[in-house]
């Protein structure tokens, strides 16, 4: 698994944000900018596909309620 | 029974078995009046109607919902005569009946509440951000619960719910409220957020959730609460008391939770706005590069245009100083001997004239 894979959500969207910060910042480079864009793209892809993938764990507790604990 | 004698006590006795027996539980319907509460421990009232009228008792500690003389109400009680042969119903529960006791008795605990501050906005905590572990209080088979699941999946997920499974109805629920509140409230692990849920239905179906001490309860919880409570038009005590209010299940999820597909849309937004803003930079440079070119193109031109202008100017004063223009005006070059005898070549514009000097003299 590589370091991109085992971020989370909320790690990648930071990342996608820092790139995308990186374009309108003023150490933008044109000669960079293609391949920045490439890697954010694929980032963006995984993020989406992250969060379809999303599912939750929902349990309804034993404990009953109808009588004091 | 005929011959039976009886001491008074044992005819008390006796005569609660068989109440006891025959009406284990009654409910009965009525207005309140004389009410009074002795020593702030002991509650006493009637409960009256057109045609009766019979007393009432029961523990301050059991009265969850403020009553006043006036008011109609419905108590689960048992029917008694006390040892001084005075009937009187033992109450267990009492809840307001008919949509103007609802009323009042909720403006009564509100205001007492509200006094109290337990509504206040400084009370008030943020809900976590992105919580990953959170707790439901509802019941599993209510309609507004299966709304907030469904709400819930669509719009993110990794989450851990734990439920609580309770009656949100009835007599019982604010107990039950009450003990799940308590079991979430004393985990090892505390979730983030505790969120409480129930689909619409009348004033009567919602009063739990006006139950002083189910209120008290949310308004002391350690963990931050949200309730959404029926539809966004009803509004409870507990909603007020909640961290958050949601107007309803549906809305409970979404104050909780980020949308996920709007996150999605967001991050293709983010990518597609990247492509203009190459494009512009490449534009940018590309004009950068022309506008280069033109100025030095004008440089060149222009460095042209001076050097073109010195090499005519030489050019003039170079024809200036021809020894031809000189004799075309007219003038002659002289060569040869200066003296007296002396042989010189005059030379014209177009003639060489040769002859001999006669004298030199100063001018």
């Amino acid at each position: 698994m590589s370091a991109k894979n085992s971020m989370t959500i909320a790690q990648k969207t930071d990342k996608l944000n820092e790139m995308i910060a990186w374009f309108n910042s003023d150490d933008f480079e044109l000669e960079q900018a293609l391949d920045k864009f490439t890697e954010a793209e694929k980032l963006a892809e995984e993020i989406e596909k992250d969060l379809q993938a999303l599912k939750n764990h929902i349990e309804v507790v034993k404990e009953k309620f109808d009588r004091s604990i | 029974m005929e011959n039976v004698r009886l001491t008074v006590s044992q005819f008390i006795d006796t005569l609660n078995q068989t109440l006891e027996y025959a009406y284990p539980v009654v409910e009965v319907e009525g207005e309140v009046a004389s009410f009074k509460v002795n020593q702030g421990k002991y509650v006493f009232f009637d409960l009256k109607d057109e045609g009766g009228s019979v007393g009432c008792f029961m523990m301050a500690w059991q009265l969850r919902l403020p009553i006043e003389d006036g008011m109609k109400i419905i108590v689960t009680a048992t029917p008694k005569l006390t040892p001084w042969g005075k009937f009187s119903l033992t109450v267990r529960a009492l809840r307001p009946s008919g949509e103007g006791s609802l009323k009042k008795s909720f403006e009564i605990l509100k205001a007492k509440l509200e006094k109290e501050g337990l509504f206040a906005v400084e009370r008030k905590r943020p809900l976590p951000e992105l919580p990953a572990h959170i707790a439901v209080i509802s019941s599993t088979q209510a309609a507004g619960y299966a709304d907030f699941v469904k709400i819930l999946n669509d719009r993110w997920g990794g989450l851990r719910v734990e439920v609580a499974h309770v009656q949100v109805q009835g007599a019982d629920a604010p107990d039950q409220m009450i003990r799940a509140l308590h079991y979430f409230n004393s985990r090892e692990i505390l979730p983030e957020v505790i969120v409480m849920i129930r689909g619409g239905g009348s004033a009567d179906d919602l009063s739990g959730f006006n139950d002083e001490l189910l209120v008290r309860e949310i308004a002391s919880s350690r963990v931050p609460t949200l309730v959404g409570v029926g539809h966004e038009v009803d509004v409870s005590l507990a909603d007020m008391a909640a961290d958050v209010r949601a107007a309803t299940p549906s809305n409970a999820a979404q104050l909780l939770l980020p949308d996920r597909s709007e996150l999605i849309r967001r991050v293709r937004h983010s990518i597609a706005g990247l492509l203009p803003r190459i494009e512009q930079a490449a534009e940018r440079q590309q004009t950068d590069i022309r506008r280069q070119i033109e100025q030095a193109a004008t440089v060149i031109s222009e460095r042209h245009q001076q050097n073109v202008e010195k090499v005519g100017a030489l050019r003039r004063l170079l024809a200036e100083y021809d020894p031809k223009r000189v004799l075309g005006r007219g003038y002659a070059l002289v060569r040869g001997t200066i003296e007296p005898g002396g042989i010189i070549e005059v030379e014209k514009s177009d003639i060489v004239i040769t002859a001999e000097v006669k004298n030199v003299g100063q001018k």
